[in-house]
């Protein structure tokens, strides 16, 4: 057969398997007669089978399911309802609690009013009662709360036994520290207690008394970034201890030195909102011009009017050549005559200055007019990070403008306990290295990773035999430790805290310890008694009450008795009473005069600042924080040497290659990131990473840039000058949320602009014709082929007016806390599949040089005609009747459309069960779950999700405004962003309410809509921003 | 040949296959409907509470013990200490009071096996019924008449749309009662 059809090809065509078919082997023949391969039915027997025919199986089978089925009359159990034994007062299953209390995030200490469900709490805002944050709360304070549920915080005292630590109780802790600290003050050693600020009079009270039993306990307290040279150079300026707040509310000039007023430096919340209430645009002759002289970029500098990169060092010159300007020149006040002060500034002039730094005379010109038009209501504001020489002439300028009257004298800020300087820490170390320390404690301190590793601090450690750490998680310090006792979390805890003259900030505890942790002062309360058994649950609570009975109540003199006047304060979380501020002398001249010139720099100058996300460093181990983009370069996890475009090119450096930056003999190799708008020939890094000991989430994260501090300093404790920089080989990726800057990208330059997507304008040509945007609006009107729906009753609405947007990123974290956003690791972040809802995008035009940054704010717009819900295949996301874009998670089954579909790029899928993915299911460990929100569901793999407007709010407002019986307004509803928002940049509510702010925006002649030209007609409302040029 | 077996399949054999398939998918349905949706549900009790008793006979009212009904989307399953607002002085004697009280005294929560569920991804509100004027009772039945409590009605998605879209008809004791919203993040969200 196979022959007849191989030799007739017209037959049919011939298949052969192998050459031996083909060749007609016989063994191949007989191999195709037979059914199986030979062998293979050896096994095969069949007296071996059983001998149930398949007609009985297939009945047996039959009967047994029909036999099942007809037991399945029970019912599925639908599990239990566990009640509570005992109703806790006040506590009403899904509905939230809310108490004020206090964030000790950083030294500013804002009331927070924290909200708790069913006794756990799940989201921290500011405290609207509290007059210095009003009702704001920054994005490191929101976060914190995650860090009350790290799985990670210590449970237990811990005793270093060998080289790891292993459980002991408080009992014997105590026990042995407070021998060893009656050994100490018998031996007349020093017993040295290391802390970060002192901000509690209370706990203040407490170690005057741990003092008092321990006389040889001397205390030490740093910031890892603070005010000293400002405070320093305002005594020898003005003979006062403390630098007075300014009134930024009515600054008409703001010239910003090396300054981040709207990022790390003060109380950044009360300055962004006195400095956006210059920037109304309802209110344009009052509209301040902010002017920004800074080496790095800054959030402060993204906001400027006119932004100068200025090398740090060469603030001294800018700063004398103003004054040259004014006092030689304009001759504008009585130090004109002054011999001395003409003498000094001889030297300096504005043309020299800007031949010098390659500035635009005219821009200086504009700047000095501008100054000498608005004098006293000009304030210059110089950095933290810039030497006190530099505050000095700051404070001369301030003087000779005289912008003075914008200090406010009303109130000030208050030290209770200055911080150690390089002498005492000197002595510390030198006094641990002679054996003369007998205890170090490390009060909530991380001393071993924040103190310039020239003090040898670590290493004379070595020399204490007693180290104790008291700490919530363990860190560098905790390491080198014998002893680690847990403390209580900030909403655990009970204190009340003093920053400011005239107020106290209290805080209460909103949950029972989770672990067996202690709050710290009551802690060095027990240490003072000598005696373990003097700790019970309530001792720093008493203690607190006691003193507040004792001294501050009688101070107040009011009519109410102390039980009511002390239960009205904590549930205001604040006390505000009259307290005169100590007020400052008249200006010192001879401070100036006598001013040494600071040092400029040959080489590369590095400067350090402070992370805007993890701070000193104390929340690496915050997920939410660690992956909330930079505000300004949209890096996350990490931090990098950011350079100017020209340095990297002179460099040879691109993006992601590796520098090594050498300052005398402390170097250490970071990734480039190529900053545009930077100074040349200056490297800036952020600290606050690099932690060796930070947990799971924060070990190891960004590279630790703390290895160029100093004691000496160099032209400041953060800036270093005559740094050497040199590419070096290897390659480290950074991950950015947003593509690496375009300006020269000519698919990409202006995008922003000439799509439409910012839209931004001067005042003088909104003055001119306040439609000047609507006029390029019209073309991109589109006509509408759908057939127009009626929204009847309330349609929400939200508008963001950019004016006032800085792009602090408190509302992203607000998003990411009251929406269960989960952390998804830098991996995903660089395949893009970050999950954050709201993102605030970031704009560059102009040149690398000197570029402009705009900011916007982007959530979903919520569209009338959303393109996602045309292509769902499943409607699992469709309109509802007032106006939402739903996203209805349980019939969403993942096929991604609407994310390719939307224009606007803002949905988000759940390409894992990110809780278990992220980091070895770090943060699906017990109890973060505690800190989910019960109004929104926890998202699943495969599940797409997007801002809802926080529908969860929406219909609780309208559930609370049935059953006050009143009728539910669009005004009822807070968003979490709006809710967050320092700036109160963002309104929401019902736009057919045409008295509601946000209707009134949309009819704004600044409002506008992003991509409006594609006809989606989205239901948020940018406001142009307006530029004072 | 073929003629017969054709008309074979077709006269018996295909309607024969309908009738199996349609009964038992008939039968199935109704068979397992209960349990699908719950209704007679009625578990045993830890503690054999009557709603008779007390609300049919008594008449407490269903807000007494169920306190978030008005306030919050759970109706709130009471806390022991709220039996013992009556039962420290209440037939403190017989044998199901002492074992309340031994609950009450060793602090632990009654395990109340639970009657009436929704999904998870439901965001139903008492709070929000009980206001517009429903009755408990059209949806848990006549609790004043339970000795033991028990599901009565199906709270599946249908049943909530029927009520939702119909709510004139099936509550006409409410004057002007509207339509129950029906869009997705009513409930989902």
């Amino acid at each position: 057969m196979a022959d007849s059809n191989k030799e007739n090809p017209e037959k049919g065509q011939f298949y052969w398997k192998s050459l031996k078919e083909f060749h007609d082997d016989p063994a191949s023949a007989e191999a195709k007669a037979n059914e199986f391969m030979a062998g293979v039915t050896d096994d095969f027997k069949l007296s071996g089978m059983s001998d149930m025919s398949r007609r009985k199986f297939l009945a047996l089978l039959t009967a047994s399911a029909s036999f099942a089925a007809a037991s399945c009359s029970t019912y599925p159990s639908k599990g239990e309802v566990i009640p509570y034994n005992k109703e806790p007062r006040g506590v009403i299953p899904g509905i939230a609690n809310y108490y004020a209390s206090t964030c000790t995030g950083c030294n500013q200490a804002c009331g927070i009013l924290v909200k708790t469900r069913e006794g756990r709490p799940i989201k921290i805002n500011g405290n609207d009662e509290h007059p210095v944050n009003k009702g704001k709360i920054c994005a490191r304070g929101q976060a914190s709360i995650l860090n009350l549920y790290d799985p990670e915080r210590i449970r237990e005292p811990q005793k270093k036994s060998g080289s790891s630590f292993s459980k002991s109780s408080w009992a014997s802790a105590n026990g042995t520290i407070i021998s060893a600290l009656s050994a100490a003050v018998s031996s007349g050693k020093e017993i040295a207690v290391v802390m970060k600020t002192l901000l509690s009079p209370t706990a203040k009270k407490a170690f005057d008394e741990f003092a008092a039993k321990y006389p040889t306990v001397k205390l030490y307290s740093y910031e890892f970034f603070s005010n000293v040279n400002r405070n320093s150079a305002w005594k020898k300026s003005y003979g006062s201890e403390q630098f007075p707040l300014i009134s930024w509310d009515k600054a008409k000039l703001i010239l910003a030195l090396e300054a981040d007023f709207l990022g790390n430096e003060g109380n950044m919340i009360e300055q962004t909102r006195m400095f956006v209430e210059t920037r109304n645009n309802g209110d344009i002759k009052n509209f301040s011009r902010l002017v920004v002289a800074e080496s790095e970029v800054s959030i402060t500098g993204m906001n400027a009017d006119i932004r100068l990169s200025l090398h740090p060092e060469e603030q001294y010159n800018f700063v004398m050549s103003l004054l040259h300007e004014f006092v030689v020149k304009r001759q504008v006040s009585r130090f004109a005559l002054d011999r001395n002060v003409v003498n000094t500034l001889q030297d300096f002039s504005l043309e020299k200055f800007a031949e010098r730094n390659g500035i635009d005379q005219k821009s200086l010109k504009g700047l000095v007019s501008y100054m000498s038009k608005y004098k006293d209501s000009s304030i210059v504001y110089a950095g933290d990070r810039l030497p006190e020489s530099v505050h000095i002439a700051v404070n001369f300028l301030n003087e000779v403008l005289g912008s003075t009257r914008l200090y406010r004298e009303n109130q000030a800020n208050i030290e209770l306990l200055a911080y150690s300087t390089a002498q005492d820490w000197e002595g510390l170390v030198s006094k641990m290295m002679s054996g003369n320390v007998e205890v170090v404690i490390h009060y909530d301190s991380n001393p071993v990773y924040h103190l310039p590793e020239d003090y040898g601090y670590a290493a004379a450690l070595g020399k204490v035999s007693t180290i104790v750490t008291l700490a919530q998680t363990e860190n560098e310090s905790s390491a080198a430790s014998q002893w680690l006792l847990p403390i209580n979390h900030d909403l655990e805890s009970w204190n009340d805290f003093q920053t400011r003259t005239g107020l106290y900030s209290l805080q209460q505890p909103v949950i029972y310890p989770l672990y067996t942790t202690r709050q710290k002062e009551a802690i060095v309360i027990t240490w003072a008694s000598g005696n373990e058994s003097a700790y019970h649950d309530t001792l720093y609570h008493e203690y607190l009450m006691n003193r507040w009975q004792k001294e501050v109540y009688p101070s107040m003199k009011l009519a109410v008795d102390f039980k009511t006047f002390w239960y009205s304060a904590l549930h205001d979380g604040v006390v505000s009473f009259v307290e005169k501020p100590e007020g400052w002398d008249s200006y010192k001249v001879e401070s100036f005069t006598s001013l040494p010139t600071p040092s400029t720099s040959k080489g590369y100058s590095v400067v350090l600042a402070e992370s805007y996300v993890l701070g000193d460093g104390r929340f690496a181990s915050n997920g939410w924080l660690q992956e909330l983009p930079h505000p300004v370069t949209k890096v996350v996890w990490d931090n990098y040497a950011a350079l100017s475009p020209d340095t990297a090119k002179e460099l040879g450096v691109d993006y992601n290659d590796l520098v090594e930056v050498r300052i005398d003999n402390r170097k250490q190799k970071l990734p480039v990131f190529i900053q545009p708008g930077m100074a040349r020939k200056v490297v800036a890094i952020e600290l606050g990473y690099g932690r060796t000991n930070a947990g799971t989430v924060g070990t190891g994260i960004g590279v630790n840039a703390n290895v160029f501090l100093s004691k000496k300093g160099s032209f400041s404790q953060w800036i270093y000058s005559d740094a050497a920089v040199s590419k070096v080989n290897g390659k480290y990726e950074l991950v950015t949320t947003m593509e690496h800057y375009s300006i020269d990208n000519i698919f990409n330059k202006d995008i922003q602009f000439t799509r439409g997507i910012i839209r931004e304008g001067t005042i003088d040509e909104y003055e001119k014709d306040p439609n000047f945007i609507q006029v390029e609006r019209e073309a991109d009107k589109p006509v509408s082929i759908y057939k127009k729906f009626e929204y009847n009753g309330i349609k929400w609405a939200m508008s963001i007016d950019l004016n006032k947007c800085t792009g602090c990123s408190a509302c992203v974290i607000s998003c990411n806390v009251e929406n269960n956003i989960p952390v998804v690791g830098k991996d995903q972040v660089k395949v893009s599949r970050e999950m954050q809802w709201l993102r605030i995008d970031r704009y560059y035009s102009g040149t690398p040089v000197e570029p402009k940054i705009s900011l916007q704010p982007m959530l979903c717009q919520q569209c009338d005609n959303a393109t996602c819900e045309n292509v769902c295949p499943v409607a699992a996301t469709t309109h509802s009747p007032d106006g939402l874009n739903m996203m209805v998670y349980n019939r969403c089954v993942g096929t991604r459309y609407c994310s390719n579909n939307c224009p606007y790029k803002v949905r988000r899928f759940n390409f894992f069960n990110f809780r278990y993915h992220f980091d070895g299911g770090y943060y699906a460990q017990q109890p973060v779950e505690m800190v989910n929100n019960p109004e929104v569901t926890v998202r699943t793999r495969g599940v797409m999700e997007k801002c809802t407007f926080c529908v969860q709010r929406i219909v609780e407002a309208r559930q609370e405004a049935l059953q006050d019986g009143r009728k539910f307004k669009g005004s009822d509803v807070v968003t979490a962003c709006q809710e967050a928002c320092p700036a109160d940049a963002i309104i929401f509510g019902d736009m057919n309410d045409p008295n509601s702010d946000v209707s009134k925006m949309r009819e704004h002649p600044l409002g506008y809509y992003a991509l409006e030209e594609l006809g989606t007609k989205p239901n948020v409302t940018y406001l142009a921003k307006l530029r004072n040029i | 040949m073929n003629r017969t077996l054709l008309e074979y399949t077709l006269r018996v054999r295909v309607p024969v296959l309908i009738f199996v398939a349609m009964t038992s998918i008939t039968v199935t349905y109704f068979v397992t409907r209960p349990a699908r949706e719950g209704i007679g549900y009625a578990p045993k009790q830890p503690i054999a509470f009557s709603h008779k008793l007390h609300v049919g006979t008594m008449k407490i009212d269903c807000a007494y013990c169920h306190i978030g009904v008005y306030r919050s989307r759970y109706a709130v399953v009471p806390a022991v200490s709220t039996c013992m607002n009556c039962h420290t002085i209440a037939k403190k004697t017989q044998p199901v009071i002492i074992k309340l009280t031994k609950y009450y005294d060793e602090g632990k929560p009654i395990p109340w096996k639970r009657v009436q569920k929704l999904p998870d991804y439901v965001y139903f509100s008492h709070s929000f019924h009980v206001n517009t004027g429903i009755k408990c009772q059209d949806c848990h039945g006549r609790v004043q008449d339970m000795d033991v409590i028990k599901q009565v009605s199906s709270f599946t998605m249908s049943a909530c749309l029927d009520c939702h879209r119909n709510a004139p008809q099936r509550l006409s004791y409410i004057p002007n009662v509207k339509p129950g919203p029906t869009y997705c993040v009513a409930c989902h969200r």
